[in-house]
């Protein structure tokens, strides 16, 4: 009986989606906060931002979990390192999202022109692309694996890769658009106010680089 | 003579009912993991096809045990096959428990083989054994997982190819599906011919038996299996293809299990048997069919009052087996067994379970194995014959001194 119970490990890939789906609601949950503080609702971001904290403290344990249950002796599909350099990646587009929310936290966005809050909000939506592609990406993964590494799926994961990498180039596209930005205006923003700006498009696009650098990983779990 | 006679078919029995309880229940449990068949299911489904497969296809591996790991021509006194026989009854028996305690996925076979030898050696030296029987034995041990992880691999390659890789994967597995069902019964029927019907020609009996089963199966499984699924995925509908493709090899499975792991427990009785009824002469004469009808009852009882609880308990943690994989498990480590049983050779359907888990591991089938367990089954191979033999000598000594 002991043979049994030892021989089949349990695969890494149904807590690697939660994890995933914690990852994508801390996201969504920012852009919410973004939306607010484009509103200038700063009560109720405040409250938002908070639970983005929360959020991203929950995928945190859940990369613990993972990370415990992969011992050095288990054979899997794909190389052990690659899952865990994966989930790293993919905790770290939760981390980018808090650090987002730590910015926004930091004062009130009075002296922020509208036409900068504009690309910032646009940054978040895009950002919320990014992340749910990481989720729909480690997902067909999964499907990848249950197929037997069939072309068609292997096809189908390119596929949202290339998207994800499309998404990061757009928001780089904004972040550059709103460096400029910042600049142009630098005699009508204060130096804090500008500080303040560049750090929430900075953390704001780690996002999306840390969701390329997860699909990075998973195209080198299917090279294997 | 008859106390001992009793004795053996005691223990004899008792261990045909470990084996139901156990071995028979682990093999049929990757077929309850990937929910192909419930434990009642695979209650029915293994205690009906165990004794099959032990009355009709267990004869060969019996024989091996009761007379082919040692010269019977060298043991002069029928007490010392006695005495012998029940030594390593009860070596293996206690081998198993204290391999049990350690977690260890030591055979029944190999116990039982480092048993016989142990009392054989005790007894009248090493001579006794037979080893170019031994070798053969010892290396089908080995041998067997590799073959089934060869297997394994390769009709996983062969399911990705012609069922996963196609436009309409459900279509596919519709066909291939009553294929693989059909390649199992040219085996049996091959079997069937040669074992029941005493054919001598391998080639009549896979062109006469084995293909026209096979072909009037693959018709039949293939009527039988329709195409209306209500999921949009086709990998869903693959696997419930599958899932019930499965309920037929893990009857295969029972089947096979019973023809080779009989002999373990009525190998030994047996011999007992033959000397205490006709005296030495009594090893010349072939295993009665009701010592085979009895070790197939002991397994079929063992499923039927303890494997149920075995079953549900491994079926509960193999969680990761989809319906593909177990079909492929299930048909690579019974033709396997099959085949060795038909070669007389007492090999451990476990590890050759296990090697066919692996073989689908290297072909990125299955998510996440533990490698331990190829490290412990290793160590069993070295340990179990010197230990169980060790444990059975000592008996035997007893006994001598005793009776």
């Amino acid at each position: 009986m002991q043979v049994w119970t030892k021989l089949f490990a349990k695969s890494p890939f149904k807590p690697l989606i939660k994890h995933a789906d914690v990852v994508l609601s801390t996201v969504e949950t920012l852009e919410k906060a973004l939306q607010y503080w484009y509103e200038g609702n700063y009560e109720e971001m405040e409250k938002v931002a908070i639970e983005v904290d929360r959020l991203e403290d929950v995928a945190d344990r859940i990369k613990e979990e993972i990370r415990d249950s992969l011992s050095s002796k288990l054979m899997m599909a794909v190389a052990r390192e690659d899952v865990l350099i994966y989930l790293h990646m993919q905790d770290k587009v939760a981390d980018a999202a808090e650090d987002t929310a730590k910015w926004l936290l930091i004062k009130k966005p009075d002296g922020v022109p509208t036409e900068v809050k504009d690309i910032i909000l646009q940054m978040g939506m895009e950002s919320i692309k990014a992340a749910k592609l990481v989720h729909e990406a480690i997902v067909q993964m999964d499907r990848v694996i249950e197929s037997g590494f069939t072309e068609g799926e292997i096809k189908r994961e390119y596929e949202i890769i290339r998207g994800i990498e499309s998404v990061e180039n757009k928001i780089d596209g904004l972040d550059t658009r709103l460096m400029q930005l910042v600049f142009e205006n630098a005699d009508k923003l204060s130096w804090g106010d500008g500080f303040y700006i560049l750090n929430i498009a900075r953390t704001l696009s780690n996002i999306s680089d840390k969701a390329k650098d997860a699909a990075e990983r998973i195209r080198l779990m299917m090279n294997k | 003579m008859d106390v001992w006679l009793l004795i053996t078919v005691v223990l004899g029995f008792s261990m045909a009912w470990a084996i139901g309880a156990n071995d028979a229940a682990n093999s049929m449990s990757t077929a309850v993991g990937a929910k192909a068949i419930t434990p009642k299911q695979a209650v029915i489904i293994a205690g009906i096809l165990e004794f099959a497969g032990a009355y009709f296809f267990g004869k060969s591996v019996t024989e091996t045990i009761r007379k082919g790991i040692l010269d019977p021509t060298m043991i002069t006194d029928p007490n010392v096959l006695v005495y012998g026989s029940v030594a390593a009854l009860l070596a293996a028996t206690i081998w198993l428990i204290i391999a049990t305690k350690f977690g260890l996925p030591v055979s029944t076979t190999h116990s039982i083989v480092g048993g016989i030898a142990g009392y054989g050696i005790v007894y009248a030296g090493t001579a006794i054994v037979n080893w170019s029987k031994m070798a053969q034995v010892v290396l089908s041990w080995i041998l067997s997982p590799i073959i089934g992880a060869i297997m394994a691999y390769f009709i996983f390659k062969a399911f990705t190819k012609s069922i996963f890789e196609r436009k309409d994967p459900v279509r596919s597995a519709r066909i291939w599906s009553p294929f693989w069902i059909g390649l199992a019964f040219v085996v049996i029927g091959t079997m069937f011919y040669i074992k029941v019907l005493h054919g001598k020609d391998l080639k009549t009996g896979v062109l006469m038996y084995g293909v026209p089963l096979g072909i009037i199966v693959f018709l039949i499984t293939y009527l039988l299996i329709k195409l209306r699924f209500p999921s949009s995925d086709p990998f869903i509908g693959v696997e419930a293809i599958f899932r019930k493709a499965q309920v037929v090899t893990s009857a295969y499975v029972a089947l096979a299990h019973g023809a080779n792991d009989v002999a373990n427990a009525i190998g030994p009785v047996a011999a007992v048997y033959a000397v205490a009824s006709m005296g030495m002469a009594g090893m010349k004469v072939p295993v009665p069919r009701w010592i085979l009808a009895m070790g197939g009852l002991g397994i079929a009882v063992g499923v039927a009052t303890y494997g149920y609880r075995v079953m549900e308990t491994v079926g509960k943690k193999i969680t990761e087996l989809t319906n593909t994989r177990g079909f492929t498990i299930d048909f690579s480590a019974a033709t396997v067994v099959l085949a060795a049983s038909w070669l007389g050779l007492p090999i451990s359907t476990t590890h050759t379970v296990v090697g066919a888990v692996i073989g689908i591991g290297l072909a990125r089938g299955v998510k996440a194995i533990n490698k331990n367990i190829v490290r412990d089954i290793i160590i069993s191979w070295f340990v179990t014959v010197p230990v169980a033999g060790l444990i059975s000598a000592a008996i035997f000594k007893v006994f001598m001194i005793v009776g």
